[in-house]
């Protein structure tokens, strides 16, 4: 058993219910609707949401975190649309995955995302290949992006100083 | 409103001339208690020093006894013609002598009795000196209230010993033959053309699994006791109980009148069938061409235009769906029945009913769980509620007591049922239903017993089983081989090539997702306010809670009244609950309908609010703001219209008085003149080291509070003097004001919780007061923390000593406040 | 002349110029007027919601800005746009502290979000500027013998409680706009379900599964064609059957025709003109089918 940092349930809650779209997460009461509701808890053990909220909400904050599940949702918002108690399961997934990223978890895609957000103004970046080859299909050239616009929200929303090291989750 | 406003001359102080004081001052000492620690000799001094004073008395008890008797002979040889006593335990010791000088011939509102015990000697016991002046003070202040009090008389209004059923499921049924045993005319009105609300749908209550139309009525001679036989609603021979009139197909559409006299209009809708001539022979049925579903055997058969629910209704009387007959189009039935009772002429009739009180007992319903689309209710038809199931397990039903899916009518062999649907749900009802988890163990057990191969499940998120031998019939389920699954499915779905629903569903304690095939699914659905409960609230002016049940004026103690004194609550027309505590329910309101008209009339002493119609501007602030209705506008001649307090209903508290901008209206049993007199009284005398602060005392919780803290001898300066009122509600900014400029250097106001005010509004306009007070005090260059408002309740009595102790060494720093 | 910002978002100019072909083609033939503004940038869709949602909203807010200075709506084609813009369209206009937040972040690019426009995706500029009726009378080749699977993917319905596009339980508005073209939709297992599409690049095992369950759904309901409106669907689907082939040796040949696709192609648009080699399923079946 790994020795783990105890964070008190109540700690934790309130880290969870201050940040965007983790406000409702204290109104679990573990039905088990959003289990039975998600495609990939159907297709794979590794990943519950009720057992994710259910570890967040015991207060046991490294599983949570440092785990592999919260990455596993496909944001399909299923469980949020079936949710008897109208806990925003999706969006409090999305928070604890900002919570996870700050402290250094973060699997590779996201930080290629993160990348070509920060240089680009988009998560996928457009080969410029592709991108001359649109005349050719008869499209119109694209539009120059807001690269400059996109930086300026990107530094002022602190999301430039989070740090994306490739975490130990894969 | 575009009338003028009132005249603003103001006629200076003097209403009329009072009859001039000749006061008598009872100083008791509690068996010589309070000697110990107040100055007696000094109080008594200073008391004959006061003009107007022309007796002062001690001794050791007044309430009671020679003491009393003091009290008794000094008004009746006309020596005083006001009483002032000092006595312990006013709640107890101002009613005796109230009494006693009444009987000795002076109006009871002319007797001020103050507290020197639990006011003064008590929580200043480590102060004996101080406390004697504040004990001056006190003293003071009662004469001076004395000297301005009016008599006040008794007013009569009439009770009438009647009273209104709303209602006839089982608890109507309850309370309307408790109050026509006690001899009360009682009307029962229920909107179908049949009694038995959902009991008589339900069939079987749990957890003894017995009929659910019992309601143990007694029979024949009810005076007798030997006599009373407890007999059920079927041999009880309903009909036949004197004084109970029940009026089928019937609604309220509007209501009239203050408690003890209440007018209603009921409509009652025709039935088509002569109740007194009607033998149920049901040839009448066999000849109808008309079939329609039968909804109330959830359309598991049809049923005929002229109908009766089940063999064992009451009353036992046929009735014609208007909307499905074809009337004299047809009249087949008319010509078949052998005596005549179908009358198919009868017209909607408008009866006026004079009643004293009138109890609610509208019950609730099933949800309809078909906005819940995931579950595929009235799409699938083997997906169905618990009132349907029950139909089918009616032995007298649809299906004759059989289990079969709607869709095949093939037996139902595997049967799953699923918890909380629509309740326990943000999304659609989100309080727990309560009795639906004893419904489905019942219904499981039922099933098991008939069919014990058969598969039942209950999917649920908890078993909620609290009620008494609730426990034993979970126990029972599970010996029986019932199943539980911890998790609520996420959707019914259905398999078209077998004709067989699937319950996807997460099982939470084995951690698995599970399918369960099902040959019938039972939804326990909310349970939710009746229909037409809004519609009746507007009529009868009655709240409904968050979730649209009526809401009793206080759950714990209160839990059948209402705001209106004359309107009672009973069964599930306040929440879902079960037979055992709707029959409580029921008998307790019954008692309460008919308590206050016992006499055949109502006695009140009229310490009401009355209007000065010249100031009146009917600025129409007082109507609006009186939580009792008890104030409307009256015209008063052509542009004029004036406020007019209904005595009946008014209760005494002054939130009119601290509302009116004109000092328009006022409390005959406190005057604004007394509330001045009072004060100037309290902070006249200090004779103690600190700054004297008045506390204004509601003279409910606030005042229950002050008295606890001085019966558990908490200690708190002697400088705080308590002012009392009925409610806050009655203080205005200027009183504030005046008070400060009386010689208060600070000023608490103590009141009830805001929540929990016990005039409904009063504590909550203050604290909004007494904000703007502060504002006006900075304004004026006085620190706003002179001025504070506390809400405490009886068992806060510390809280208050904490607060005066508090408020004085705020006031102290503050330092002494120096007025031009 | 309805005329409407479009929003191309990221997937599918780098990845999928046949829907981006299709959808102009016909929207264009349809009356719709499509302006492409500049300084446009990702609409901010769940992978940049996972790193940090309010950077999200914000660059969300700030492209919806740009098209309330142009005085413009908004229309998207992937449904991931239309997610993260029309949520973000109704949290901003519906919640002032929100609003306030963000604005606070967007008066660093000097831009304020108003809340005066609407985010559209276009099966909406179908039904509300166009109509079904004017929708079916501008059908020449009607697709009268093809049965198709329609996939609207989770974010065109869900959250219903802000996008509020259609009925999340019993959605009836892309299968009327598909029969609209003279086909027939038709019902298969867990057609609401998602296709996994997000999970790729993070757990791809897990995804495969997830879309291949969705491919034998389909193909058991034997239908035609799978219709989808999201680039990620497209992709997971069919791309997908090609890593299907590998993982699972099981071959399908379940065309994946966007639904601009059979919409160009039955107002007359040609075959050639739709840049159909992007397919990795070839999608003669459907073509032949064309009326």
């Amino acid at each position: 058993m790994m020795a783990q940092e105890k964070t008190s349930a109540t700690d934790f809650a309130k880290e969870i219910t201050s940040r965007l779209g983790g406000e409702t997460i204290t109104y679990c009461y573990q039905c088990g609707t959003c289990a039975s509701s998600c495609p990939v808890a159907k297709t794979t053990e590794r990943y519950n949401p009720r057992q994710i909220i259910r570890l967040a909400l015991l207060g046991l904050r490294q599983d949570v975190i440092s785990g592999d599940a919260i990455w596993l949702c496909a944001s399909c918002y299923n469980c949020q649309e079936r949710c008897p108690q109208k806990v925003e399961i999706a969006d409090v997934i999305y928070a604890l995955r900002n919570i996870a990223i700050r402290e250094g978890n973060i699997p590779n895609i996201y930080a290629e995302f993160a990348a070509g957000m920060t240089s680009e103004g988009r998560i996928v970046p457009i080969s410029k290949f592709l991108e001359k080859k649109r005349g050719d299909y008869g499209l119109p050239p694209l539009k120059p992006a807001g690269v400059d616009a996109a930086k300026k929200i990107l530094s002022a929303t602190g999301f430039d100083k989070i740090m994306f090291k490739k975490g130990e989750s894969q | 409103m575009t009338a003028k406003r009132g005249s603003s001359k103001r006629s200076k102080g003097k209403v009329k001339a009072l009859e001039e004081a000749k006061i008598g001052v009872f100083l008791s000492d509690c068996g010589g208690q309070l000697s110990k620690i107040l100055d007696f000799e000094a109080l008594a001094n200073f008391a004959k020093t006061v003009q107007g004073v022309a007796l002062v008395a001690r001794g050791s008890e007044f309430w009671r006894g020679q003491g009393l008797k003091t009290i008794v002979d000094a008004v009746k040889n006309k020596k005083v013609n006001r009483v002032v006593v000092a006595e312990s335990v006013p709640k107890i010791s101002e009613i005796a002598i109230a009494k006693a000088v009444e009987e000795a011939g002076l109006n009871s509102n002319l007797l001020e009795v103050l507290d020197l015990k639990d006011h003064c000697a008590w929580p200043h016991r480590d102060a004996p000196k101080e406390a004697t002046e504040k004990a001056k003070a006190m003293l003071l202040a009662a004469i001076e209230r004395a000297k301005l009090s009016e008599p006040i008389g008794k007013l009569e209004f009439p009770a009438v010993k009647s009273v209104l059923v709303i209602g006839g499921g089982i608890a109507g049924m309850q309370a309307a033959e408790d109050l026509a045993d006690i001899g009360f005319e009682v009307y029962l009105v229920e909107k179908e053309p049949f009694l038995g609300g959902l009991a008589a749908r339900a069939v079987r209550f749990f957890p003894t699994d017995d009929c659910a139309i019992c309601i143990q009525s007694p029979a024949s001679d009810l005076k007798t006791v030997t006599h009373t036989s407890r007999k059920c609603v079927y041999r009880s021979g309903f009909s036949e109980i004197p004084n109970l009139n029940v009026l089928t197909n019937s609604k309220i559409v509007k209501v009239e009148g203050v408690p003890g006299n209440y007018k209603v209009t009921v409509e009652k809708k025709p039935r088509y069938v002569n109740e007194k001539k009607c033998v149920g022979c049901n040839l009448c049925t066999t000849v109808c061409p008309v079939e329609v579903p039968d909804e109330y055997n959830a359309e598991l058969k049809t049923r005929k235009a002229i109908y009766i629910n089940t063999p064992l209704v009451y009353p036992p009387v046929y009735a014609i769906d208007a909307k499905a007959c074809k009337f004299t189009e047809c009249a087949k039935c008319v010509k078949v029945c052998p005596t005549n009772a179908i009358e198919l002429n009868q017209k909607t009739e408008h009866i006026t009913l004079n009643v004293g009180s009138i109890i609610v007992a509208t019950g609730f319903r099933e949800y309809d769980p078909s906005v819940i689309k995931e579950y595929h209710y009235g799409e699938y038809p083997d997906v169905i509620t618990h009132l349907e199931l029950a139909r089918m397990l009616d032995a007298f039903g649809p299906t004759n007591g059989m289990i079969v899916r709607p869709s095949d009518r093939k037996p139902a062999k595997r049967i799953v049922f699923v918890q909380c649907v629509g309740s326990r749900d943000r999304r659609w009802n989100p309080y727990c239903s309560s009795i639906c988890c004893m419904i489905s163990l019942k219904h499981a057990t039922l099933i098991k017993s008939a069919y014990p191969d058969a598969d039942v499940t209950i999917c649920y998120i908890d078993i909620r089983t609290t009620g008494r031998e609730h426990e034993y019939y979970y126990e029972k389920a599970r010996e029986m081989g019932i199943k539980f699954v911890k998790g609520r499915p996420t959707e019914i779905l259905h398999d078209p090539a077998t004709n067989t629903l699937v319950v996807d569903v997460e099982d939470e304690l084995l951690r698995k997702f599970l399918e369960l095939e099902a040959d019938l699914v039972v939804l326990a659905s909310a349970m939710v306010p009746a229909e037409d409960a809004k519609e009746l609230a507007q009529i009868l002016g009655l709240e409904l809670d968050q979730d649209g049940f009526f809401k009793e004026y206080n759950a714990k103690l209160r839990p059948t009244e209402t705001k209106h004194r004359g309107i009672f609550l009973c069964g599930g027309a306040t929440f879902p609950k079960d037979a055992p505590t709707t029959s409580l329910h029921a008998h307790s309101a019954a008692v309460k309908a008919a308590k206050f008209l016992t006499n055949g009339k109502i006695i009140k002493d009229q310490k009401t609010a009355v209007v000065n119609e010249d100031y009146c501007g009917d600025c129409e602030f007082c109507p609006v703001t009186c939580p009792y209705g008890a104030i409307s506008l009256v015209q008063k001649d052509k542009e004029h219209f004036v406020a007019k307090v209904d005595d009946l209903l008014c209760e005494g508290c002054g939130v009119c008085v601290g509302t009116c901008p004109v000092g328009a209206i006022e409390l005959r049993h406190l005057k604004p003149s007394q509330i001045s007199a009072q004060m100037k009284a309290l902070l006249s005398v200090n004779g103690t080291s600190k700054p004297l602060i008045l506390a204004i005392s509601c003279s409910e919780c606030g005042h229950a509070a002050i008295d606890s803290s001085g019966m558990a001898m908490m200690q708190y300066p002697a400088n705080v003097r308590v002012l009392k009122v009925p409610c806050t509600g009655i203080v205005q900014v200027q009183q504030i004001l005046e008070a400060f400029k009386a010689g208060a250097q600070g000023v608490m106001v103590v009141g009830c919780k805001p929540d929990g005010c016990h005039y409904e509004v009063g504590s909550q306009k203050t604290k909004v007061k007494v904000e703007l007070a502060k504002k006006l005090l900075k304004e004026c260059g006085i620190e706003p923390e002179r001025l504070e408002m506390f809400n405490l309740v009886y068992i806060e009595g510390d809280k208050f000593a904490e607060a005066a102790r508090t408020m004085t060494e705020r006031v102290e720093k503050l330092g002494t406040l120096q007025l031009a | 002349m309805t005329t409407y910002a479009l929003f191309l978002g990221c997937t599918i100019p780098a990845r999928q110029p046949h829907y981006e072909l299709s959808a102009r083609k016909a929207l264009t033939k349809l009356g719709i007027e499509l302006v492409d503004l500049e300084n446009m940038t990702c609409c901010a869709p769940p992978p940049l919601q996972s790193i940090d949602l309010e950077t999200s909203l914000a660059i969300a807010a700030y492209n919806i800005c740009l098209a309330e200075e142009a005085d413009l709506n908004i229309v998207t084609l992937c449904t991931g746009c239309f997610e993260s813009l029309a949520m973000t369209n109704t949290l901003l206009k519906e919640k002032e502290e929100l609003r306030e937040r963000v604005n606070k972040i967007l008066s660093n690019v000097g831009k304020e979000f108003k809340g005066n426009k609407e985010v559209r995706h276009y099966l909406q500029v179908l039904t509300k500027d166009i109509g079904v009726d004017r929708l079916k009378r501008s059908v020449v080749k009607p697709l009268n013998k093809l049965k198709v699977a329609s996939f609207s993917g989770c974010h065109l319905l869900r959250p219903s409680a802000l996008l509020r596009f259609d009925d999340p339980e019993r959605p009836r508005i892309f299968d009327t706009l598909i029969e609209a073209l003279g086909a027939k939709s038709i019902w298969y297992r867990n057609k609401l379900r998602c296709c996994g599409g997000l999970l790729r690049g993070y757990a791809d095992d897990v995804a495969l599964a997830i879309a291949r369950d969705k491919i034998v759904n389909a193909t058991d309901a034997g239908v035609d064609c799978i219709s989808t409106l999201c680039p990620f669907c497209f992709l997971t689907l069919d791309l997908g059957q090609m890593l299907i082939k590998s993982s699972y040796k099981e071959e399908y040949n379940m065309p994946i025709v966007h639904y601009a696709e059979l919409l160009s192609l039955s107002l007359g648009v040609e075959p050639k003109e739709l840049a159909l080699d992007f397919h990795k399923i070839k999608i003669d079946k459907v073509l032949e089918k064309l009326g």
